[in-house]
């Protein structure tokens, strides 16, 4: 298809601009535009283009710009959030190893020393004594074997707590999933 | 191709620490100078003021290129939070108006794209019932009746392209900026709707003046 335009184009197109189109132009255009094809078209659409236009910006109904202010805020929050969340899944996954790592190494230097309240029979028999004399037992307990060295109960009670901490985040982790 | 310029901060936006609002490095020069914060209450008046002029006729471009007025509502409200959410946005007091009204049209015009590419499945229930009403001849305007067919003969891209010369008085190359073409290709591909849409146009007129 060849392009071609006409030289009174731009003059047309600024009167149309402008309002003057047809009542304030030269009769000379207007008998050319209504011989040149090119300008014709031009005519035609932008009227209907210009008409269709003004009958859209009236059947316009925007909300209220706070509205779209408002999601904005919402969507930058949001992929705010998601930005920080890998560095801060992070943070929590790295302690959580650290501990798991410290509690098995641990249990595993208890196990070689061979101290009788990591074998399951020792608790087994505590918990079948437990009802006839919970208190007494719980003297042995303190008294007996975990007496035997002198920091047991120093590296029992973080161990404990490491097992609480875990296990408390655990329970966030299983909860806190949306 | 997207205008670069500095932006300016809205108001609520101060409430959040600055290293979760720099999205790339280039922020963290903003984030130093710091001194360009404007006067919260005063951006966002810029932007009412700037929305006051623009959303109409950027809903009229929607509506006209997609057929579609809720449609265009969405994309509309939808292209106004991009708008404000993008880094690279241009800012209203550095970059001027203009410019601004050209990147949020560039990015309803790749909302309708995107929405004309994706694969569809409506259900029957989640058309409205007034898709289905019968609207009278009487309820159509002179614009609908005379533009509204021949529109909906053209391609999609054709009508934008129209529109945006014919309607908005884009020039060929803001045409080609809001479009993502070359400005030579927008020429051509305008030169060619203009004739398809002037033989439709004069082809319904000449029927009109037929059947009156």
């Amino acid at each position: 298809m060849k392009l071609t335009s006409c030289r009174h184009e731009n003059e047309l197109r600024e009167l149309m601009a402008r309002g003057q189109w047809p009542d304030a132009c030269p009769p000379e255009l207007r008998a050319h535009v209504s011989g040149c094809r090119t300008c014709g078209d031009l005519v035609l659409i932008s009227e209907a283009f210009q008409h269709a236009r003004v009958e859209s910006l009236a059947a316009a109904r925007p909300v209220a710009p706070a509205v779209l202010l408002w999601r904005a805020q919402l969507r930058r929050r949001n992929a705010a959030v998601e930005r920080i969340s890998l560095p801060l899944l992070g943070a929590q996954i790295f302690p959580c190893a650290v501990a798991l790592f410290a509690a098995a190494g641990f249990a595993g230097f208890e196990a070689r020393s061979g101290v009788a309240w990591l074998t399951w029979n020792y608790w087994h028999d505590w918990f079948v004594q437990l009802p006839q004399a919970a208190v007494a037992q719980w003297d042995s307990l303190s008294s007996g074997s975990l007496a035997g060295s002198a920091w047991s109960w120093m590296v029992l009670l973080p161990a404990l707590a490491t097992l609480l901490l875990l296990g408390s985040v655990a329970v966030y982790f299983a909860t806190d999933k949306p | 191709m997207a205008p670069t310029g500095k932006r300016t901060r809205m108001s609520w936006e101060l409430a959040l620490p600055d290293a979760l609002l720099q999205p790339s490095p280039g922020g963290a020069e903003e984030a130093a100078a710091g001194a360009d914060v404007c006067d919260p209450a005063m951006e966002n008046e810029a932007f009412a003021a700037f929305y006051s002029r623009s959303a109409r006729p950027l809903w009229a471009y929607l509506a006209r290129s997609s057929a579609d007025p809720a449609l265009a509502d969405d994309l509309m409200q939808e292209s106004y939070v991009r708008f404000l959410c993008a880094a690279g946005a241009p800012a209203l007091a550095t970059d001027g108006e203009a410019a601004a009204r050209l990147y949020l049209f560039r990015i309803a015009t790749n909302l309708l794209r995107d929405y004309w590419r994706r694969p569809r499945a409506v259900s029957i229930e989640e058309i409205p019932e007034e898709f289905f009403a019968v609207r009278g001849q009487a309820t159509q305007t002179d614009a609908q009746i005379l533009l509204g067919p021949a529109l909906k003969q053209m391609k999609p891209r054709e009508r934008q392209m129209l529109w945006l010369a014919h309607a908005e008085g884009y020039s060929h190359r803001e045409i080609a900026k809001v479009m993502g073409l070359n400005t030579a290709s927008i020429r051509l591909l305008l030169f060619r709707a203009r004739r398809k849409i002037a033989a439709l146009l004069r082809a319904h007129s000449a029927d009109d003046g037929r059947k009156s």
